[in-house]
């Protein structure tokens, strides 16, 4: 269209009208015989156009190509296409004529009219190929792929001088050229509160829009948007629909479907919009913010969005499978929100109708793919305070001892020296194998290090057993190793909640090598005589995070605990917040060493029973990541003394750096009795030491991931090994740069993209009217939907782009425009004209979304908890939902008090397994995919919530209550107060008289004892006065109106 | 604060004026209840007639999550019984992934007793007595096979062609190909029973990319049935009237005024949500059932079990639910093999054959499917040391279907002489549901929703195959 000359367009234009006026339309276009359509010129244009994307070289629906004249007598599934000199038996012609869905092409715009009186033509005057050269096929196909509109970088168009407004001037003229006229405006009041839903996702209150009637007529508008923009509230409103694009969600989905802590990172997107992050950083910080310099908390924080994939710890799953299944949904994630691609379709095979190719797909994968599943703590900015300030007082404590003085360097010396006269032993590696049976459905990956880390279903109670057969077949004693792992909450070492582990007991037995597992009762005991560890927690009972059903006297404690054979007392890692997430050895002593015969192997058991009773929760106390070596050594050290620590003693004292100074230093406090009190002052202050919450993040690996293209996408069927790229089709990549995550980010968010900044534009104007420029927000691919508006879409990512990709701005440009400020009154014609309001001869009215359907009431009512940010909160909600069998385990939903149930419905807590349910009931996706467009639905179900759920209810009791109070002293005045608190405007007078009438009714009711005040409102004053009340504003709180966005 | 939209029409006010005089009775509810046209076209669940004609209407789906044994109740093994105690082949076991057992575990003979029943001559085993009674009423498909060995992903895939979550189940397809007769209750129910519930939750009767309107409503069979069913504590029905109609009033006004024909669709769904308070509760009320239904399913007034599950979702097709989806979570016997199968089909045997015998007896079971199975079946190799437990395995496994035009009286397929393998005739998940699709009157290959570019169906883009051989 765009290449056709102005007198063209003029004709097109003049003839749609004509076409729209009359159905019988008919065009003399070519007058004479030698006028007649000539394939080459005239009807080989239009296939190539129209039809060849889908019936061309990359695909053949219904077996059909019109890629050349061979191809096209060949016809399709149907048969022949094509009946020379006759039209009407033409099914080509039958098919481009269709109003039904067997209308050809299938997508877009059905051909124009001289078009299809071309076509006609060139059938009825025989259908011959004249000037057809055989090159034309090749040519065509790779073309198609190279016009696509999508794949070229947004240009800033054309705009004539006199445009003051050019939102206003693409949709005009759009708009005319269909036959529809804009919409005069809407009026103030509906203005304002489309606005206030739009910008912050809240109703205006009264007050608030008395004060905005009150500016001065020609800046009302400006201000009140400037203020909407400013509040918190907006970044809460736009965070909602990234949130969507993500799939965030607060738990791990599949069958365990177990809570996660991922608030953090939705916090950090509410904030970035409430800065008006550039969107170009709010891209790259979410890919790759751990790989800035100096990457700060939040930075990390940030690249929680390739996180909210889901997590499969069903029992017996392999963790690579579902790894790999993470990484798929990471690049959807990538391909839907932030490219606008469906790049997920070349998971498998090349796809199918972009040009984009399997080995593409994973060779941008192999950008992402080397990262830790990592968990980290994070601290709000008040524990940060805390935490410095703890750990500076730490650090002046451990300066305070001095090592001036003769005497102490004496003592010091003496114990550096005993120290490194401790012995040390060799120890043996044990190369390990699971017994099935009795891991419990818990993988244990070999590291490289000759450790194991555990992953996948966590048992909360088990005894593990290991087989082994050791080279040395003496053992005298065995070493454990807990190493910490970014894989494991919190670093770990262990599997719980704070990454700490609980040992209930070690067993080593031997036995013959034929002798079964399953045999372990028959199997050579052995004796552990004592055991040593760097670190001996106090005896504690455990905690309510693993709780037990009835009486509990499990505790934890010191290294004794593993060998005391008590299966109730454990040896725990965990001494407390700041120090729990390191590596602790533990070495346990045989009373007699074992010899082993020929023949004859090891197993050890890991007796870990300190986790809750609920497996399908949070509840294990497991090891994370271990290693078990044994040696024959007779001579054992006393104590443990870490590697780095002996080689910073064994280095001579000058040349010691100082950081070996401080370790030395900080071993020498806490291991002589002498600094007893100062290690009651340390103790005392690392308590002090808050715990933080915890935040998936991407964390790269030291040692890359290798990345193979995967046949048919099966994790079990790696092909070639692909290095990282992008794909040739799009922008290029810079060269210059590292290949790595942060190169890649940098790359989504590059200017040059031609599809980054349409994307968002695109889905923001969606917010705003209901459908984008693409209808197809998540797939601006060949198969996509064309833009309705091309410049329109281009001029907005231009502008986005050069105003510092800023979405604050970019909400300025559309809500001051006249497009934006319609009215959204439908008539009849308008309808029929243009229902899906593609040419925005109107405003949309808009059902709101689940959160603001919430959200209105609890505004309106003025219940609104308005805090940002922190912990999900747990709003009332049917019990039943949470266990079986509606759930799949048991899952704790404790309601949230007052005020937390009233926090906006942005922060309701959503297990991926059981949505929420009032917010499902309006269409809140539960984050099982990333939605980059919500359904809106018109269902009895949402009436049956926003009439009878708990909530709602409170609400309309509440907003009663107002009205009494604010409203004035007189029923209409009342009515008009709760009502314009829902609606923002006053009620007609005939509105009034229904609510009346309606009111009168109950008073009555009530009066004579048909309803019971007591039961309808909370205990208090006034309790008819306040029944009437609450049920008059549920009515007014179930309108379709005050659930719509006018 | 001044009055917003003042235009208002005048048929507005003229309708407002006839109305609002008589308290809006009977007249003004069957005004809204015959909707316009446009309303109407804008009901997504409105009944559809299907491109083909039909041979099933409705499903009643009996989900057996967790995964049933069918080496222990319809999938007769001898073979398996004289190697027990021996490893398996290795060449059977090569690449072979499992959840919890090494491959390499020895195999494990069927724990129960297996006779002939019927004209049909099915092997049954001695669990199932009922079901027995039935077989020649039943299509036994024993080459069942899938690609998931793990539940959460299993289930997804059973019931939506897809391992990956996000995508529409078989019952969002039916409702959304075929809508629903009775528009006083929802389109798609699901009931879940048993020990736990299904993993993945909701998932599994998610609508996916289909419109919304077509999600599974989880309906409970004690208390309030559908969420939020009940009046809020104090509003008696005259005062939940009243609000409506004066809702009504109110919507109908603003109707009027802005010209959006989807109020009218809003205070359509108002009506239904009222009728629902009612029709739900009654359908859900078994207790006028007579005794001797009550006996053959071994359902109780008042109780909640599968048994009632199954009696409700008679009621349910009968009164025009088109999919009806029955949860029942407790088969996953990865130990207490005997006990836990004894328990289950205890809970289930009884009730399932009631259901065919039931539907049959009042001519529902020629266009009602009534389907049975678990996500996959369960390893010929034993788990756990006490020999009384078997491991997750998706080669070969048994489902079971009644009605809709299946064939009875066949049973289709053959696992090898271990059930490890599905040898003759395997059917895999995507050919059933292609076969079920078929029945219900739809090409899976064009019956079709435009998604990500795609034209994305239940079968996915895999090859599937309709199994004419067990459809008549």
């Amino acid at each position: 269209m765009e290449d056709r000359t102005a007198l063209a367009k003029g004709i097109e234009m003049t003839v749609i009208r004509i076409g729209l006026l009359s159905s019988l339309f008919v065009m003399p276009w070519f007058a004479s015989a030698q006028d007649m359509p000539n394939f080459t010129n005239d009807i080989w244009p239009i296939l190539t156009q129209h039809c060849i994307k889908c019936h061309g070289e990359r695909n053949q629906e219904g077996d059909l190509r019109l890629d050349s004249p061979q191809a096209i007598r060949e016809g399709g599934e149907y048969g022949a296409i094509v009946e020379a000199g006759d039209p009407g038996d033409s099914t080509l012609f039958e098919l481009v004529t269709s109003t039904d869905d067997e209308r050809m092409p299938s997508k877009g715009d059905p051909l124009a009219p001289e078009s299809i009186e071309i076509l006609r033509q060139w059938i009825e005057s025989g259908a011959n190929f004249d000037g057809w050269q055989p090159e034309f096929t090749a040519i065509a196909n790779a073309s198609i792929l190279q016009d696509h509109w999508a794949f070229t970088a947004p240009k800033r168009p054309a705009l004539p001088a006199s445009v003051t407004n050019p939102i206003d001037h693409f949709v005009t003229i759009k708009a005319e050229y269909n036959g529809l006229k804009l919409s005069k405006q809407a009026d103030k009041l509906t203005l304002i509160r489309r606005l206030a839903l739009d910008l912050t996702g809240l109703p205006p209150t009264p007050e608030e829009v008395d004060r905005i009637l009150a500016l001065p007529e020609n800046s009302w508008y400006s201000t009140y948007v400037d203020e909407l923009l400013a509040s918190p509230h907006y970044g809460e409103r736009w965070a909602r629909h990234w949130l969507d694009a993500a799939q965030y969600a607060d738990s791990d989905g599949f069958e365990k479907d177990k809570p996660r802590a991922v608030s953090a990172w939705r916090d950090w997107v509410i904030n970035a919009f409430n800065n008006d992050m550039p969107y170009n950083q709010f891209i790259v910080e979410q890919i790759a913010g751990d790989l800035l310099p100096n990457a700060t908390q939040d930075n990390r924080v940030a690249t929680g969005f390739l996180r909210n994939s889901m997590i499969n710890e069903e029992g017996g799953i392999h963790p690579e499978q579902f790894r790999m299944e993470a990484m798929f949904n990471r690049m959807d994630l990538i391909g839907r929100a932030m490219l606008g691609l469906t790049v997920g379709c070349a998971q498998c095979h090349d796809h199918k109708y972009d040009p984009l190719s399997h080995t593409d797909y994973y060779r941008m994968m192999a950008f992402i793919n080397n990262s830790h599943e990592a968990q980290i703590t994070v601290y709000t900015s008040e524990e940060s305070n805390t935490r410095d300030d703890v750990l500076a007082a730490i650090h002046s404590l451990e300066e305070s001892v001095g090592t001036k003085s003769r005497r102490v360097r004496k003592r010091r010396r003496a114990w550096e020296k005993s120290l490194l006269t401790q012995p040390r032993p060799e120890w043996e590696i044990l190369d390990l194998t699971f017994d099935d049976s009795s891991a419990g459905g818990q993988r244990s990956l070999p590291q490289e290090d000759g450790s194991y880390l555990a992953q996948g279903y966590a048992p909360t109670r088990f005894d593990p057993k290991m087989l082994a057969v050791p080279k040395i077949r003496r053992i005298t004693a065995v070493r454990l190793e807990l190493l910490p792992d970014h894989n494991l909450p919190r670093g770990g070492p262990g599997r719980s909640i704070y990454g700490t582990a609980a040992l209930a007991e070690i067993e080593l037995r031997h036995a013959p090598i034929e002798r079964e597992i399953r045999e372990w009762g028959s199997w050579d005991k052995t004796i552990f005589e004592s055991a040593i560890a760097n670190v001996n927690p106090e005896e504690k009972k455990l905690g309510p995070e693993w709780p037990n059903k009835g009486e509990d006297k499990r505790v934890t404690g010191p290294i004794s605990m593993a060998i005391d054979r008590k299966g109730d007392t454990a040896w725990t890692t965990d001494n407390g917040a700041g120090r729990r997430n390191q590596a602790r050895d533990a070495i346990f002593t045989l009373k007699h060493p074992l010899e082993l015969a020929d023949g004859e192997r090891i197993a050890i058991n890991l007796s870990q029973k300190h986790g809750g009773w609920n497996s399908d929760d949070n509840q294990n106390y497991n090891i994370g990541r271990f290693r078990l070596s044994v040696t024959s050594a007779d001579e054992l050290p006393s104590e443990i003394t870490p590697d780095t620590l002996v080689e910073a003693l064994s280095t001579p004292e000058k040349d010691r750096s100082d950081e070996q100074n401080a370790l030395i230093h900080r071993h020498w406090l806490t291991a002589t009795p002498q600094q007893n009190e100062l290690n009651i002052k340390l103790d005392e202050t690392w308590a002090r030491h808050p715990l933080g919450a915890t935040q998936l993040v991407m964390m790269e690996q030291d040692k890359p991931r290798v990345t193979h293209r995967l046949d048919r996408g099966d994790y079990l069927s790696p092909e070639e090994v692909v290095n990282p790229g992008t794909p040739e089709f799009l922008h290029a990549l810079d060269a210059s740069a590292p290949t790595n995550r942060l190169t890649f980010a940098q790359w989504l968010a590059s200017p040059d993209s031609p599809t980054t900044a349409r994307t968002i534009v695109n889905r923001v104007w969606q917010q705003y009217f209901g459908t984008g420029i693409v209808a197809t927000p998540s797939d601006f691919g060949i198969q996509g939907e064309r833009p309705t508006h091309p410049e329109l879409l281009d001029w907005l990512a231009i502008e986005f782009m050069e105003n510092d990709w800023s979405l604050k701005q970019l909400h300025k440009r559309i809500t001051e425009s006249r497009t934006y400020q319609q009215s959204s009154q439908l008539t009849p014609e308008a309808l029929e004209r243009d229902p899906g309001n593609r040419y925005l001869a109107r405003a949309t009215r808009i059902r709101v979304e689940g959160e603001v359907v919430r959200d209105i009431a609890l505004a309106s009512s003025g219940l609104l908890n308005p805090k940002i940010g922190g912990p999900s909160v747990h709003p009332p909600a049917p019990d039943y939902l949470f266990v079986p069998p509606a759930s799949y385990g048991p899952k704790v939903w404790k309601a949230s008090d007052d005020t937390e149930k009233y926090r906006r419905a942005l922060y309701t807590f959503r297990f991926r397994s059981v949505p929420y349910p009032v917010l499902q009931i309006f269409d809140t996706p539960a984050g099982n995919a990333p939605c980059t467009l919500r359904d809106r639905s018109n269902t009895p179900l949402q009436a049956l919530a926003t009439l009878n759920e708990p909530l709602f209810n409170e609400c309309a009791a509440a907003l009663g209550v107002r009205a009494i109070m604010h409203g004035g002293n007189t029923d209409a005045s009342r009515i008009d107060y709760a009502f314009s608190s829902a609606v923002t405007r006053s009620p007609n007078t005939s509105e009034t008289e229904a609510l009346q009438e309606f009111l009168d009714k109950q008073r009555a009711r009530i009066a004579n004892g048909e309803l019971d005040a007591a039961i309808l409102v909370p205990a208090g004053d006034d309790l008819s006065e306040r029944a009437a009340w609450a049920l008059t504003a549920r009515v007014i709180l179930n309108l379709d109106e005050t659930i719509t966005r006018q | 604060m001044n009055s917003g939209e003042s235009i208002e029409s005048p048929i507005a006010r003229r309708w407002f004026l006839q109305q609002c005089g008589m308290g809006l009775g009977a007249v003004a509810l069957n005004h809204l209840l015959a909707p316009t046209a446009s309303a109407q076209n804008l009901n997504p669940l409105a009944p559809k007639q299907p491109p083909f004609a039909p041979k099933a209407k409705n499903i009643i789906y009996l989900f057996m999550a967790g995964a049933p044994s069918q080496l222990e109740l319809l999938d007769h093994k001898p073979e398996l019984a004289k190697f027990d105690g021996t490893l398996p082949p290795a060449s059977l076991i090569k690449e072979y992934r499992t959840g919890f057992i090494d491959p390499n575990s020895k195999l494990l003979g069927p724990k129960f007793n297996f006779a002939q029943h019927g004209q049909s001559g099915a092997w049954v085993s001695e669990l199932m007595p009922h079901f027995a009674n039935i077989v020649d009423d039943v299509t036994i498909v024993n080459s069942m096979v899938t690609d998931a060995f793990n539940h959460a992903p299993a289930q997804i895939l059973m019931n939506t062609g897809s391992q990956q979550f996000g995508r529409p189940s078989l019952g969002s397809w039916t409702t959304y190909g075929l809508g629903t007769e009775n528009q006083d209750l929802p389109a798609f129910v699901v009931f879940s029973s048993g020990s736990k519930g299904p993993s993945g939750g909701s998932a599994n009767w998610s609508s996916g990319f289909l419109p919304t309107e077509h999600e599974g409503v989880l309906f409970r069979s004690t208390g309030d049935p559908v969420m939020y069913l009940s009046n809020p504590p104090g509003i008696d029905d005259i005062a939940q009237r009243d609000t409506l109609d004066t809702l009504s009033i109110l919507n109908q006004q603003q109707a009027s005024r802005v010209g959006d024909p989807q109020i009218t669709s809003r205070i359509n769904a108002f009506e239904l949500a009222h009728r629902m308070q009612t029709s739900a509760p009654e359908l859900m009320d078994i207790k006028n059932e007579p005794q001797h239904i009550l006996d053959a399913y071994g359902a109780e007034p008042g109780g909640s079990s599968f048994a009632n599950n199954c009696l409700l979702a008679r009621r349910m097709v009968e009164s025009g639910v088109r999919f009806v989806q029955l949860y029942h979570e407790s088969w996953d016997q990865h130990g207490n093999l005997k006990g836990g199968l004894k328990n289950n089909c205890k809970d289930t045997d009884q009730a399932c054959a009631a259901l065919v015998t039931d539907l049959k007896q009042r001519g529902l079971l020629d266009d009602t499917l009534v389907m049975w199975g678990g996500e996959f079946g369960r390893t010929p190799m034993v788990q756990g040391d006490t020999n009384d437990g078997r491991d997750h395995h998706p080669n070969a496994f048994t489902m079971w279907m009644a009605g809709g035009g299946f064939k009875p009286g066949i049973t289709w397929g053959q696992s090898d002489e271990l059930g490890f393998n599905a040898v003759e005739n395997p059917v895999h998940v995507r050919d059933l549901h292609a076969t079920i699709l078929n029945q219900l009157g739809f090409d899976h290959e064009r019956f079709t929703h435009r998604f990500q570019g795609l034209d994305a169906r239940l079968t996915g883009v895999e090859e599937a195959n309709i199994v004419r051989e067990i459809i008549a």
